[in-house]
């Protein structure tokens, strides 16, 4: 090497394109919707963490959680959250069966990659419609 | 951090349109825009245009390459051997999956052909990648029979259902394709070891006759070198060869946990 | 100058990662019935009376099942945050910051609930 007339005047390689060009399949999307949906959870952990605090706390302050969270940016906050925790159990549930064997072939792993998506979306409408028709809210 | 953009050096400039040399339009023509890289200027790589004639082209996406180098631009660069996808040489990236150019069918991409070097890759020239790092990956797993026992006179012995554990990981032709897939791999392709090599390893921690099973799950053993695999599936959706690697990956990770329990 | 497998072979095997690995899977699958238990009671608490959300809260099944919850949703955060740390921080130091800052949030987080839990049960 040291003795390669080239080896100093070559530039540095670049490297090749990566995210930018390459294809986007399913189970690309799912798993990185994974990630991002654990670190949205992550934060909705303060949230519950907060509410918790907010009813031990007495009338005032559990008010104002619920004023928050009724507001149209905490309503939309909290449908986040809904599909978000929708997903990241249903998508954890097919790495558990990835984690036991099951599920590999690139077929099976789309269709389960698919369903999540969909199964997550269905969920998380589910709840809120329930919350929109007055369903909820049983345990008061 | 991990850089997620390229760096500076690395940035696709747009290249130039390369027109027909014969005269007259052909009936049935593809347009294939292909990564280029030339280190003797040291200038940024660029994207050119090269109209190919459909009717005087082979099927295939090397067809195609041949045919552009041969007719239109002599100093067009791309590795290729055997043109009938068992040497990996001709691994690339061709409208956005990771494949073999030589079993890849022009007619099967819609649209103008783009044409890549392997991801996420140091760029010797245009679409031959440097691939040090990816050869050293396999030879560190000790891709060979490991005994300690004596030399049996004849053969390491070995039944047909034994043997059959080796279908589907055997195969492999080194080509590239998917560890150059795996996101986790463009993170860390410094110590993680990639779909490619993890497939090879599981090859011989299932081949009966190896001896070092507990030795190898021990070098497999750490947070970088196996558990940076995701089970994100690219590596089992571009290999060109059919293969599994996640799979592989997984049924190594089970073994890890079998072997604590 | 380093050969390619020096580079690769690096400082070679920590003999470590499939106890995070087990301990991610361990608490994911106790996470499923507590996720569903926990869907059921914040559905049922939607624009519930103070009164209401402190006597369900108060009650002890109800506090162990949240504390649960709590406890092992955070111990699952803090491992799946090592790995996303682990992929894209690779700076010895932003990198060991990072982990530190998850570690103690989680903890204040995690206190913070209990201690909230304690005193609705008191209430």
């Amino acid at each position: 090497m040291a003795d390669n007339p080239q080896a100093q005047a070559r530039p540095a390689r670049p490297l090749s394109p990566h995210l930018t060009i390459y294809h986007w399949a399913p189970t690309m999307l799912v798993s990185i919707t994974h990630r991002v949906t654990g670190v949205g959870l992550s934060v909705g952990m303060l949230v519950l963490a907060w509410w918790l605090v907010a009813i031990s706390n007495g009338p005032d302050g559990y008010q104002g959680f619920y004023n928050l969270v009724g507001s149209p940016i905490g309503l939309l906050a909290m449908f986040g959250f809904t599909w978000a925790l929708a997903f990241h159990t249903l998508n954890g549930i097919r790495h558990l069966a990835f984690d036991l064997g099951y599920g590999f072939k690139k077929e099976t792993a789309r269709l389960s990659a698919l369903l999540v998506i969909g199964l997550s979306l269905l969920v998380a409408a589910a709840i809120f419609a329930l919350v929109w028709t007055g369903h909820a809210g049983y345990l008061g | 951090m991990v850089e997620f953009t390229l760096p500076k050096n690395s940035k696709v400039k747009k290249g130039k349109v390369w027109s027909e040399t014969s005269g007259k339009k052909p009936k049935r023509s593809k347009d294939f825009k292909v990564y280029r890289y030339d280190p003797s200027t040291g200038e940024n790589p660029q994207v050119d245009v090269y109209t190919v004639d459909l009717d005087s082209c082979g099927p295939m996406v090397l067809d195609a390459l041949i045919k552009i180098k041969n007719e239109i631009d002599p100093t067009l660069s791309f590795r290729r051997s055997c043109r009938e996808g068992i040497c990996g040489s001709c691994a690339m990236n061709v409208g956005g999956t990771n494949t073999l150019a030589c079993t890849k069918a022009i007619t099967d991409i819609s649209g103008a052909v783009a044409v890549y070097p392997l991801p996420h890759m140091p760029v010797v020239k245009d679409l031959v990648p440097d691939l040090t790092n990816f050869y050293a990956q396999h030879a560190s797993v000790k891709p060979y029979l490991q005994t300690t026992s004596a030399e049996p006179e004849s053969e390491w012995k070995q039944s047909p259902e034994e043997r059959a554990k080796l279908d589907g990981l055997y195969e492999c032709i080194l080509c590239a394709c998917c560890s150059t897939s795996c996101p986790s791999y463009w993170w860390n392709s410094e110590r993680y070891l990639g779909p490619a090599a993890l497939l090879q390893s599981y090859r011989w921690l299932v081949d009966t006759r190896d001896e070092a099973v507990g030795e190898r799950l021990d070098d497999l053993e750490d947070p970088f070198s196996l558990y940076r695999c995701h089970t994100i599936m690219n590596c089992a959706n571009t290999c060109p060869k059919g293969l599994n690697p996640a799979e592989a990956i997984g049924e190594i990770k089970q073994m890890m946990v079998k072997r604590k329990a | 100058m380093q050969t390619p497998l020096h580079k690769v072979k690096g400082m070679g095997s920590s003999h470590s990662g499939t106890g995070h690995f087990w301990h991610e899977r361990v608490s994911s699958v106790a996470l499923i019935p507590l996720t569903l238990w926990f869907g059921y009671a914040v559905l049922g608490l939607v624009n519930a009376s103070e009164v209401t959300a402190i006597s369900f809260l108060a009650h002890p099944v109800n506090a162990i099942l949240m504390a649960a919850f709590v406890i092992i949703t955070l111990y699952h955060i803090k491992l799946g945050m090592q790995v996303i740390i682990d992929d894209y921080v690779h700076a010895a130091g932003a990198k060991i910051a990072l982990l530190l800052l998850v570690r103690f949030a989680v903890i204040a987080t995690g206190a913070a609930c209990l201690f909230a839990l304690l005193r609705i049960a008191s209430l």
